[in-house]
């Protein structure tokens, strides 16, 4: 009996310290060390905070290791070994502490016919470092092995997953309370949930809203439209669209749902008639764009095609749609917003054919894609196009990112400074070759060098400086609304199930938010320009609503590398221009626009001058020198603009103009030359 | 009486054996038709003013010259119930192009889908919910959408969509949806090759079967040729799979199903053709074209690896739209707001039947 009770309580005790440490808990996890694990089955406790991008819902069951660093070393786990043929795994690896773990690294599938995982990570000495190996897709057994080696240098760009509260689809990346810090947005049908970002972290706010039918699951846009300083929102839906207007507390939302039919795609806040009050715009998958114009109290009319109380061109004509992807740009920078739009339909047709619809300063809009040089008219199935100025040579090239393969590949156009495009895909070098389709493209800096980088369905295409760029795609975020959600002048990424932040680094940066007075609030289709003594020119434009279904920051991002002053110049919709010189970076600037009839003031005549006044119809213009890029805007007595173009000769039509006074303003870079006149 | 009835048989039967042979023959004149079709004028507010069916409307008791049609697959529109009918003008008819391609339908041809649903709750009767027309003028294919009253006496035409919800019973299960009677421009985005608007359903593949008329079972092609909506032909039609037929293989069953709901757009010429899987029965034979070991375009960004992964649903995109409402992720994209359950298993029945490997 003696002999019986000892060997029990010894294998009680034994089996106590193997419980201890028997994997199925994170607090009992198995410790590890350079060496091979067998994985008996997955049965222990799951882990409710996933690492993984590309399957991002939890699983049942996990097992649980820890590894403890000696040194700073790299670490690699990997269960993509020739005994584990047919094994599916999934792994997590996480810093912290049981109860409060964050994210390291995570792996699904190794590939697309390997669905074994091998995940790689950079140790701290003294660290440990928990790794879940769950069930998500078997809870069969299996072997890994930890393989532990000297530090190899840093990812250019790596992203940590951060845990966020979140009730809906996760949409947008944007400052809704008017703080310029960008907040997390989610809809539901009957909420929105936001995560408003502060100095010590998230706090999150579930709002209420009434029950809708037009979710945003196509697009979601974002903007203050009636300039109340609360933001609000544009669902684009299947079947129609909904505006959810801010309260003056920006607590609550009231849904302003039209009757129209609206198949949408993707949707921008601008302003289209440059009224100074922002209008929207969605693409219709199926008929011509619709769009809805400010009528200056804050309410939105609707309006399909050529409208003469609308817009008379209108926005995208084709009968059948075909439209995708739009963004406003101004790409021939005579300081008006042009609209490119991303194209795409099956079948014989024109609707795939893309556009590019320039803003003649006067309300009206011509689509110039096909024009002699322009090269746009593109059969290319794209859903999505990421414009940026790739060169920094001052105007905006794009990137058209081909959702198919079927009609040609994507494309990198370079704006050659007067209007035309020529197709330089070919100087990106081959690892453009390796990009799969995509619906998904959007420009952003994401390592801060001053060199606009593209996030294309898991790619970077980081911007080398020099033409070409490299494809990045180990852990970065499939696609997702890109802001600055810590405040860490780094860009980051919110997708469907993921917050994905940069992990960041040394380079300086400058974030710049917009306050219109005259121009809309947000300063929506403003340009800035940055010139800093290393990086030299750097452009931007404040824009709502880009890629395919997010929307990003309100907020223009600026990468500056080891620049630490710059000269910033900021040509607002109105027509005004301000000018700062001298400015420190690392930092959020607010800048409020100058009151544009303070500028309005008689140049000399050896400066401009203009005949004859009064005018009826031709305005001639007598200017010492005449540079190519110089425009002309006219401004009413009130100081709105009602007409912009670029100046091509030395006379100006005027005849549109009713009976008044009126300034014409020449824009010669940043340097202003204005008269007043009379038109009879 | 006796008598009475004695001549009543010799009649008929005196009928039958002239009409039976085929080759000398006098047709007898047919009652005219009372339907209405004025091209110039269609579609009309009302759709008792065409006159398809007699009194009360919503028996849908076809008049002369509506003809009642099947299909043997029938596309998928939230567990709705459909009553097709074709009517010609006068003389008229369809001719035969290929199996797998449309009939070619005669100007004034008028093609009639009713929606509806039994067992509606809560008083378990039948609600017609919509009656659709395609008819086809010189210049092509037209539509009209016909929304009916609550009393079931009238439907209107209504040509800028809405949604109804429908709660009802169907084979034991109890079901709400929310469903989208459709807005002219969701016609066209499925009804169409290239630009130009067809019809979808009638295709001598998906036509031939059995149908029961009043006056008997009878081949529907034959039936069509014998009243005259056909022109006579000598071509030996195949007959398209019955998904629902368990007795078929698997892979006969699915793709049925998906040349019925899918194939409009997943086509050369369709709305999604530059998308590179092509669901059309005849095309869809080989793994290519339906998908097998083939990668998505798009990235959905849950693990999903191939259109369709042999042995794994859980990563096979084509399983993944089929089983989700997201309206930006479901297929069809168009035409149904919740899902095909008994489809959904089939699929995941095909795929977890597929034991070979992508390379």
């Amino acid at each position: 009996m003696k002999n019986n009770y000892i060997l029990c309580l010894l294998a009680f005790l034994t089996s106590l310290a193997v419980s201890a440490q028997d994997g199925n808990s994170c607090l009992n996890a198995i410790p590890v060390t350079n060496s091979f694990y067998t994985v008996g089955v997955v049965n222990g406790a799951q882990t409710s905070t996933i690492c993984t991008t590309s399957t991002t819902d939890t699983a049942n069951n996990a097992e649980w290791y820890v590894y403890t660093a000696a040194a700073n070393f790299t670490v690699q786990i990997t269960s993509n070994l020739s005994q584990n043929v047919g094994a599916d795994t999934r792994l997590h690896v996480y810093s912290g502490t049981c109860g409060s773990l964050s994210c390291v690294t995570g792996n699904d599938d190794v590939s697309t016919n390997n669905f074994t995982s091998t995940a790689t990570f950079a140790a701290t000495a003294g660290e440990s470092y928990l790794i879940a190996w769950d069930d998500r897709w078997s809870d069969a057994g299996f072997e890994f092995q930890i393989s532990v080696t000297t530090p190899t240098p840093p990812a250019a760009f790596a992203f940590t997953i951060s845990s966020l509260t979140t009730a809906g689809d996760n949409r947008a990346t944007v400052d809704m309370n008017g703080d310029g810090l960008d907040d997390t947005v989610s809809v539901g049908s009957s909420n929105i949930s936001i995560n408003y970002q502060t100095a010590t972290g998230f706090n999150n706010v579930n709002i209420a809203t009434s029950n809708v039918v037009n979710r945003p699951f196509w697009s979601l846009a974002a903007a203050d439209y009636d300039g109340n300083g609360f933001t609000d929102l544009l669902y684009g839906g299947g079947s129609g669209v909904t505006f959810m207007k801010a309260n003056n507390t920006g607590t609550a939302f009231t849904e302003i749902s039209g009757s129209e039919y609206v198949f949408s795609q993707r949707s921008n806040f601008i302003d289209i008639n440059n009224d100074g009050h922002l209008d929207a715009f969605v693409c219709h998958d199926v008929a011509p764009n619709v769009y809805y114009i400010n009528d200056g109290n804050g309410n939105l009319n609707f309006h399909q095609g050529a409208d003469p109380t609308g817009v008379s061109t209108g926005l995208g004509l084709v009968t059948n749609g075909g439209n995708y992807g739009t963004v406003w740009i101004d790409y021939d920078n005579d300081r008006d917003m042009d609209l490119f739009i991303a194209k795409c339909r099956g079948g014989s047709t024109n609707a795939k054919i893309n556009e590019l619809h320039r803003n003649n300063g006067d309300g009206t809009f011509t689509n110039v894609a096909a024009m002699p040089g322009v090269n746009l008219a593109d059969p290319i199935q794209t859903w999505s196009t990421a414009w940026a100025d790739y060169d920094n040579d001052g105007d905006m090239d794009l990137f058209i990112g081909a959702s198919s393969f079927s009609n040609g590949g994507h494309k990198m156009m370079q704006n050659n400074g007067d209007g035309t495009f020529t197709d330089i895909t070919a100087t990106m070098g081959p690892d453009i070759g390796q990009l799969g389709t995509d619906i998904e493209n959007v420009p952003a800096d994401f390592n801060n060098d001053g060199h606009v980088d593209i996030l294309t369905d898991g790619n970077i295409m980081a911007n080398n400086g020099d033409g070409t760029f490299t494809r990045y795609t180990t852990n970065i975020p499939a696609n997702g609304a890109i802001g600055d959600l810590n405040n860490d002048g780094y860009l980051d990424v919110l997708n469907a199930n993921n917050l994905h932040l940069n992990d960041g680094g040394t380079n300086n940066y400058l974030k710049i938010r917009l306050v219109g007075t005259q121009s809309n609030i947000n300063g929506i289709g403003a340009r800035i320009e940055v010139n800093s003594s290393i990086l030299g020119p750097q452009i931007r434009e404040i824009r709502s609503g880009e890629g395919f279904r997010y929307m990003g920051s309100l907020n223009a991002h600026f990468g500056m590398a080891s620049d630490t002053i710059v000269d910033i110049v900021i040509y607002w919709p109105s027509g005004a221009v301000s000018t700062l010189n001298g400015q420190i970076i690392n930092r959020l600037m607010t800048i409020t626009e100058p009151n544009t009839t303070a500028s309005l003031v008689d140049s000399q005549d050896d400066e401009l001058l203009i005949y004859p006044n009064p005018v009826e119809t031709t305005l001639h213009l007598q200017l010492p020198t005449f540079h190519e890029n110089m425009t002309y805007s006219v401004f009413d007595i009130n100081g709105r603009r009602v007409l912009n173009a670029p100046l091509t000769s030395k006379t100006v039509e005027v005849g549109s103009l009713n009976k008044g006074l009126y300034f014409i303003r020449i824009l010669d870079n940043n340097r202003l030359l204005v008269k007043k006149f009379f038109k009879n | 009486m006796r008598i009475l009835n004695i001549f009543s048989l010799l009649f008929i039967a005196f009928v039958l054996t002239v009409s039976c042979e085929k080759d000398d023959y006098s047709p007898i004149e047919n009652p005219i038709s009372p339907v209405i079709v004025d091209l110039a004028s269609v579609p009309y507010e009302k759709l008792s003013d065409y006159q398809f069916f007699k009194a009360p409307l919503n028996m849908l008791e076809p008049e002369q010259g509506v003809l009642e049609y099947s299909l043997i697959n029938k596309l998928f529109s939230d567990y709705s119930i459909k009553k097709r009918f074709v009517w010609m003008p006068e003389g008229e008819k369809a001719t035969y192009v290929t199996d797998d391609a449309l009939l070619s339908f005669p100007v004034g041809a008028v093609l009639i889908k009713n929606f509806y649903y039994d067992n509606v709750l809560p008083s378990r009767t039948r609600r017609i919910i919509e009656t659709r027309l395609l008819f086809k003028k010189t210049s092509g294919w037209e539509f009209a959408d016909y929304v009916w009253n609550a009393a079931q006496t009238e439907a209107i035409l209504d040509l800028d969509g809405s949604f109804t919800t429908v709660d009802f019973e169907k084979d034991g299960i109890q079901r709400s949806v929310n469903y989208r009677i459709p807005n002219l421009l969701e016609c066209r985005v499925c009804h169409k090759s290239d630009d130009t608007s067809f019809p979808i359903g009638p295709k001598p593949q998906n036509m031939n079967m059995v149908m029961s008329y009043l006056d008997g079972e009878k081949n529907q092609l034959v039936k069509w040729q014998e009243v005259g909506y056909l022109e006579e032909t000598n071509a030996t039609v195949i007959a398209l799979p019955n998904w629902k037929n368990p007795s078929i293989s698997l892979n006969s069953r699915v793709r049925s199903y998906l040349e019925i709901n899918c194939a409009h757009c997943h086509k050369d010429t369709g709305h999604c053709s530059y998308r590179d899987i092509r669901f059309d029965f005849t095309s869809s034979g080989t793994d290519e074209n339906i998908g097998v070991c083939e990668e998505p375009d798009e990235d959905l960004g849950n693990g999903l690896t191939h259109l369709i992964r042999p042995g794994t649903p859980a990563r096979s995109t084509l399983y993944y739209r089929l089983n989700t409402n997201n309206e930006s992720e479901r297929m069809p994209l168009l035409g149904r707001t919740v899902k095909d359950e008994e489809a959904v298993q089939l699929i995941e029945d095909w795929i977890n039947s597929l034991n070979y490997n992508c390379n």
